[in-house]
């Protein structure tokens, strides 16, 4: 009897470090961290694919041809222009840090609107970013802008 | 080709500090007659011709790109970029990258994107030329595959390798310009042959 309580105890013990750890991986992964994450590891996907030949993948991008991505005051001010430029591309001259860059940029029409708001997601939450998930919307929105321009 | 460079790649002798020498060779009366790189003459950014004679008792590092290219070659380039600064102050090292499309890759272009890369002229060159000899070279010369092919992403195929040349127009090294391991591996190498 005494056996069978204590092992009940151990149980009981084990269920409680159980459940202070569920709410603790509870408290540190809210659903909207979950989508981050979710949004962050897919986009990092989508940028080694299409974006990181040119702008490299640490986002450091080559001298005036390929403008870097990781500091970059145009991504910092511009979440509309960076969310059309990667489905419309990018003609002319682009001011990037104080420098002009001037190559064209063709489009990946391909991108899902998920799939931009992914990529959009895994810049805005890179290289010392943390705006958040950028919402499948907020896609939606800016190309209907960029669009009717 | 590739088959054969494999095959007939020996090293000259056993001692492992030595670089090989890439290519056929042949024997002709008591000596050994390596692969060299053909006659060829181009145009760079700054319309200066480039020959052979522009490398005459250099080591170089020649390579095949073109500006459009989204694919391998904006990797091959920033590698490249590590290949120039590694070499800076060595006098006796040059960069040359061949366009594979001169036709979009015109002098200006071509000028324009050494520029923008912030490079010296003097020490790589980015030439241009008849389509056909820049092939040819290629193939023939530096074994690298250059082709047009419509199908392809952007309209060509083409190796990402750099070709380490020594200072009598022989290829010494092969290496993948879209490996950063294989480019330190490249600057070492460059060290090694200078004290040959």
């Amino acid at each position: 009897m005494r056996n069978k309580w204590k092992v009940s105890g151990e149980r009981w013990k084990c269920g409680g470090w159980y459940f202070v750890c569920l709410l603790l991986m509870l408290l540190s992964c809210t659903p909207k961290d979950q989508k981050l994450q979710q949004y962050f590891i897919k986009g990092e996907e989508l940028y080694s694919k299409h974006c990181s030949n040119c702008h490299q993948a640490d986002g450091s991008g080559l001298g005036l041809v390929y403008p870097s991505l990781n500091k970059s005051d145009y991504i910092d001010k511009n979440l509309e222009g960076v969310i059309c430029l990667m489905e419309y591309g990018k003609r002319g001259e682009i001011i990037v840090n104080g420098k002009s860059f001037n190559k064209s940029m063709p489009g990946i029409p391909s991108l899902t609107d998920l799939e931009i708001a992914e990529i959009a997601t895994y810049l805005y939450n890179n290289w010392d970013r943390e705006k958040g998930v950028v919402e499948e919307k907020e896609v939606i929105e800016a190309l209907k802008k960029c669009k009717s321009k | 080709m590739c088959m054969a460079l494999g095959v007939v790649t020996l090293m000259v002798s056993c001692e492992s500090k030595t670089l090989p020498i890439l290519g056929n060779r042949y024997a002709e009366g008591g000596d050994t007659i390596y692969h060299t790189i053909a006659p060829f003459s181009f145009v760079d950014q700054d319309s200066s011709i480039i020959s052979k004679a522009t490398v005459e008792g250099k080591i170089y590092v020649a390579d095949f790109f073109f500006t459009s290219c989204r694919t391998i070659c904006p990797i091959m380039k920033s590698q490249m970029l590590r290949v120039y600064e590694a070499t800076k102050q060595m006098d006796d090292v040059l960069l040359l990258s061949h366009t594979i499309d001169p036709e979009y890759d015109t002098v200006a272009l071509l000028h324009d994107f050494a520029w923008r890369l912030g490079v010296e002229s003097s020490k790589w060159h980015f030439v241009t030329g008849e389509k056909d000899s820049i092939y040819k070279v290629a193939q023939a010369s530096y074994f690298a595959t250059a082709l047009e092919d419509k199908t392809e992403p952007d309209g060509f195929i083409h190796s990402g390798a750099f070709l380490l040349v020594d200072k009598r127009g022989r290829i010494r090294g092969k290496y993948d310009g879209t490996k950063e391991p294989d480019v330190d591996r490249l600057i070492a190498d460059i060290k090694r042959l200078r004290s040959e």
